[in-house]
């Protein structure tokens, strides 16, 4: 196999290319992961959710004229019915993972089948907000993915303050470590899973309205996505929330310029496979914690 | 949230009843209702297809992603035998046993032999699948790609032509009757006993033991070669091996009749994808894009409402 040469400009193309596409798939799976680690709720909605929040976006877009405060609705209005969710039903499944798996498919299942019916399932668009482009390196580089480049850093940011430097954050750790103890010294758990979960379809709702000006936005959208950012998850550590930003920049970046060598297709496979040989091997990932969720 | 539910024994006079007047619907169905003979057939094979899913997923435990991945697989074997290779479409059948066994073995030895619990367990089968569907997909020369392989018609079997949708009913009856009640007795021995103990209390077993890994993987492997039967069963009817037979869409629909059914009473999904099958063509005529929702939405119902399903409730904990 001949790798093809590449110019400097293709080559900034490329990694810019899986840079956003890295920072859509960092945006799923800090979600996922965030739910995952502390929970222990495999959510098989969080895919519907992003589907949810690029639909609304469309529909608020339409309604409001404005790209950016058609986003900040939907994404309002997805993480509150997260919150109306995780309040009535899902909180009683957390200490049943089959059943919170089966729950959140369910789920997921009805919210994908509703958008369907109601919006059917073509695939729709919505216009970029910045349709012009950037120079930069000597590319002219479409301004709207940078911009998603900049929002995922700033999320990945403010995130990783969040959990690290705040008061908040310390009782996140606590109570994924050890519910019992955290409980005890005063920490309100409920009220933290409740925010985790939250956050987290928060953050699948960010990424399905910063993806669909980029790629056309179906029902069954965030199938893909929230596969991915499930081995995204194994790969860099389960409930890691910096394991998940490396793996999803790595899993961009591959995707990107693996699509030089081979078909897309192919691609999806090898990081399958490759996923799959971690689950079996490695599966606190790289930078997993033992304590966190076994 | 959980809701008491009134548990009764419907008794084994009851149940005797009821298989007697299945089996008389079953075979009288073509004769009465000749135009929903095509539909009552894919009923029967994806309900042993469920029934299949029931065994690992219900029965043992395992959480399994993939199931489309091996109905898939078993309705490309067969296809491809008789549509490349030109051989006996009676060959189909046991190459899809041998290949599909064969695949489940290699796929599911090391994460049953690690047990590497269930949220990975689902995960790496998930992995599977998707690797699975996209593979069809995507090599065109041996899979014919998202053309499929096809076409081809069932041939006579004892002088019986098989290609009327009528003929082939009667012989999906019999094959899937077979299977299904030799799995059902199966089950009921000691050693159906084992394997619902291992998914009850692991630990226990093999303190006494047993070599749970090993019952795991035999159930694993066996469900995996039944799930192959159907696809190779579903290929006869349709005549075509498509990529849409490995799709997640899939999976997901058999995990819902099993869910609905009741988990691990093999009985409970087999009348729940029969039961579906025909409210989603009854349903299509009307509201096609509704079935799903509606699926859907009994679904969420069953696992928040009724997590044993509708003959787990019926059955109680008795059985």
């Amino acid at each position: 196999m001949t790798l093809p040469l590449l110019t400097s400009e293709q080559f900034v193309t490329y990694f810019l290319n899986g840079l956003s596409r890295g920072m859509i798939i960092f945006l799923v799976a800090s979600g996922l992961s965030l739910i995952f680690g502390l929970v222990g709720l495999i959510n098989f909605a969080h895919g519907s959710m992003l589907a949810l929040g690029g639909y609304g976006t469309y529909v608020l877009v339409g309604l409001v004229g404005s790209f950016w405060a058609g986003l900040a609705v939907s994404v309002l209005a997805v993480a509150a019915l997260g919150l109306l969710l995780e309040r009535t039903v899902l909180r009683d499944l957390y200490d049943e993972p089959l059943l919170g798996f089966l729950g959140t498919f369910g789920i997921g299942l009805v919210i994908q089948e509703a958008v369907a019916v109601y919006f059917g399932s073509q695939s729709l668009t919505v216009a970029s907000p910045f349709p012009g482009s950037v120079s930069l390196g000597g590319v002219d580089y479409p301004a709207y993915r940078l911009l998603v480049i900049v929002v995922g850093a700033a999320v990945a940011l403010a995130v990783g303050a969040l959990l690290s430097r705040t008061r908040l954050g310390l009782e996140v750790h606590a109570t994924a470590n050890r519910q019992g103890t955290a409980e005890i010294l005063g920490v309100d758990t409920s009220r933290v899973f409740t925010i985790t979960f939250v956050l987290g379809t928060a953050l699948a709702a960010l990424a399905g309205a910063l993806t669909a000006p980029i790629t056309s936005i179906s029902p069954t959208v965030g199938l893909g996505y929230m596969t991915t950012a499930f081995l995204v998850v194994i790969v860099g550590g389960m409930g890691s929330f910096k394991g998940s930003l490396v793996a999803s920049l790595l899993a961009g970046q591959i995707i990107a310029f693996g699509w030089l060598v081979l078909s897309p297709t192919y691609v999806n496979i090898a990081i399958f496979v490759a996923a799959m040989v971690f689950i079996l091997y490695k599966p606190r990932g790289f930078f997993g914690k033992p304590e966190v969720f076994e | 949230m959980n809701v008491e539910i009134p548990s009764f024994d419907i008794g084994r006079r009851a149940r005797r009843v009821l298989l007697v007047a299945a089996i008389v619907v079953a075979l009288i169905v073509p004769i009465v209702s000749p135009s929903n003979v095509s539909i009552a057939t894919e009923a029967l094979i994806v309900a042993l297809f469920a029934l299949s899913v029931d065994l690992a997923l219900g029965y043992t435990g395992l959480l399994t992603l993939a199931p489309a991945a091996f109905f898939g697989l078993g309705a490309y074997t067969l296809a491809k035998l008789v549509v490349d290779f030109e051989q006996s479409f009676w060959l189909g059948f046991p190459a899809a046993v041998v290949i599909a066994a064969l695949a489940a073995f290699v796929v599911g030895y090391v994460p049953i032999k690690r047990r590497i619990g269930n949220v990975y367990f689902a995960l790496f089968t998930l992995a599977f699948g998707t690797v699975a569907y996209d593979f069809t997909y995507v090599t065109t020369e041996i899979t014919g790609g998202s053309n499929g392989l096809g076409f081809f018609v069932p041939p006579a079997l004892f002088g019986v032509n098989l290609a009327t949708p009528m003929n082939y009913y009667y012989f999906a009856l019999v094959v899937v009757g077979v299977l299904s009640i030799g799995t059902y007795l199966l089950l009921r021995t000691d050693y159906g006993d084992i394997l619902h103990a291992t998914r009850q209390n692991e630990q226990r077993m093999r303190y006494l033991g047993y070599d749970t890994d090993r019952e795991r993987m035999i159930a694993w492997t066996f469900s995996a070669a039944l799930s192959a039967l159907s696809g190779a069963l579903y290929v006869g009817m349709v005549g075509i091996a498509s990529p849409s037979y490995l799709s997640f869409d899939r999976t997901g629909e058999v995990i819902i009749w099993v869910i609905v059914g009741g988990t691990g009473t093999l009985t409970g999904p087999f009348s729940a994808a029969i039961l579906l099958t025909f409210v989603q063509d009854a349903l299509s005529n009307v509201w096609l894009e509704g079935y799903h929702l509606l699926l859907g939405v009994l679904f969420v119902l069953f696992v928040f409402l009724l997590p044993d399903g509708i003959v787990g409730a019926l059955l109680g904990d008795d059985d």
